[in-house]
């Protein structure tokens, strides 16, 4: 599931915001609250539907100073814990597309 | 407020209005035994205001077929609201009618940027301390051990903002205090994560953890996406701009020492 090709976006059903510099997420399902730490916070923000593991993992590079390679193993890290969490979803591969 | 209604017919129904937290009811049936029940269980909070939430118990609905805004069923009791009307049906006794309404005023509390929490809450110098833990975790104690304060509620808190501040109010719902609560309002002095402990300590909680603490403890019922995104989104507010503590305390008065003033 998380190889770095895939296209990341966010549970539609969750409800979150920013609360005292974290990203606060909660599943209306169960009120389960998960909290996000400052690189995870990072990736939420930028995970759109269009972005895959390899875009995140350049942002990642960019803003934190950090190797590619470890700024890919931490973000396939966080995105596997995020999907584990049903935080994420993969956004589906249409026809013809060659990711 | 015991204005008897008009006899459509059936049995004669009588309506009564009661306001908790500035949300103003309008509570319509014709069970006579019911009636009695709730009249007296709302004594404190009766009051009319405009534009009252009309309420009709096991009543003949005119708007069958209205989609429902919010529906939640709770031992055979339903609550079934739409734009037009809001029907409790099912409802056997004053048990079940408070239940209903407790679920009825979480929903519409957020709307009005408020919400209900499991908390008792004191008022001492004009300022609410607001008590929060689960069931076992000592609100009735701490409502108990206040003799210097107004208790507003021992069990179920309703928290607003409005002119630019977080407001507590009483509520009708009681826990074992059995006092019957406080129906008036004080500006919110801090909110307490409440720990039966040996020695009385008071510590600074950050917004996040203090936001942990809260959700357990906040009466909400709606499934419905931008119902909780609107919640937490109220949450967040409440516990940026309230200050939070964790309580630790010992089962007599001396824990308002420890307490800001």
């Amino acid at each position: 599931m998380n190889t770095p090709s895939v296209l990341w976006q966010k549970n539609p059903a969750l409800a979150w915001r920013e609360i005292d510099e974290a990203t606060v997420i909660i599943s209306p399902n169960d009120s389960v609250m998960h909290e996000l730490n400052d690189t995870g916070s990072f990736l939420w923000k930028n995970i759109d539907g269009h972005r895959s593991a390899t875009d995140l993992a350049s942002l990642l590079a960019d803003s934190y100073e950090v190797t590619s390679d470890v700024a890919l193993a931490d973000t396939q890290s966080l995105l596997e814990e995020m999907f584990s969490r049903k935080l994420l979803m993969p956004v589906p591969a249409t026809d013809g597309e060659s990711r | 407020m015991n204005a008897p209604d008009a006899n459509s017919g059936g049995a004669r129904k009588q309506q009564f209005e009661l306001s908790i937290g500035c949300v103003p009811f309008r509570l319509q049936m014709s069970d006579r035994q019911l009636f009695r029940a709730a009249a007296s269980r709302y004594a404190a909070f009766a009051e009319a205001a405009a534009q009252p939430i009309h309420i009709t118990l096991n009543g003949y609905s005119k708007s069958e077929s209205q989609p429902a805004e919010f529906n939640y069923e709770f031992e055979g009791a339903a609550l079934r609201a739409s734009s037009r009307e809001t029907r409790f049906d099912g409802v056997r006794n004053e048990y079940a009618l408070d239940s209903l309404l407790r679920v009825l005023l979480s929903w519409k509390l957020a709307t009005r940027h408020g919400f209900l929490l499991h908390a008792a809450t004191v008022v001492r110098a004009g300022k609410a301390y607001v008590f929060t833990g689960r069931s076992g975790a000592g609100k009735s104690t701490v409502a108990s051990l206040s003799p210097a304060g107004t208790v507003l509620t021992d069990e179920i808190s309703l928290l607003r903002f409005e002119n630019s501040e977080w407001r507590a109010y009483g509520t009708p719902f009681w826990g074992e205090f059995r006092a019957a609560g406080s129906n008036t309002s004080a500006p919110v002095r801090g909110l307490f994560r409440i720990v039966q402990a040996a020695e009385n300590r008071l510590t600074t909680l950050r917004p996040v953890v203090m936001l942990r603490a809260l959700l357990p403890n906040v009466l909400f019922f709606s499934p419905e996406f931008e119902a909780n995104r609107r919640l937490l989104d109220i949450l967040g507010h409440a516990v940026d701009s309230i200050s939070g503590y964790q309580l630790a305390f010992r089962k007599d008065t001396a824990f308002w020492e420890v307490l800001p003033e």
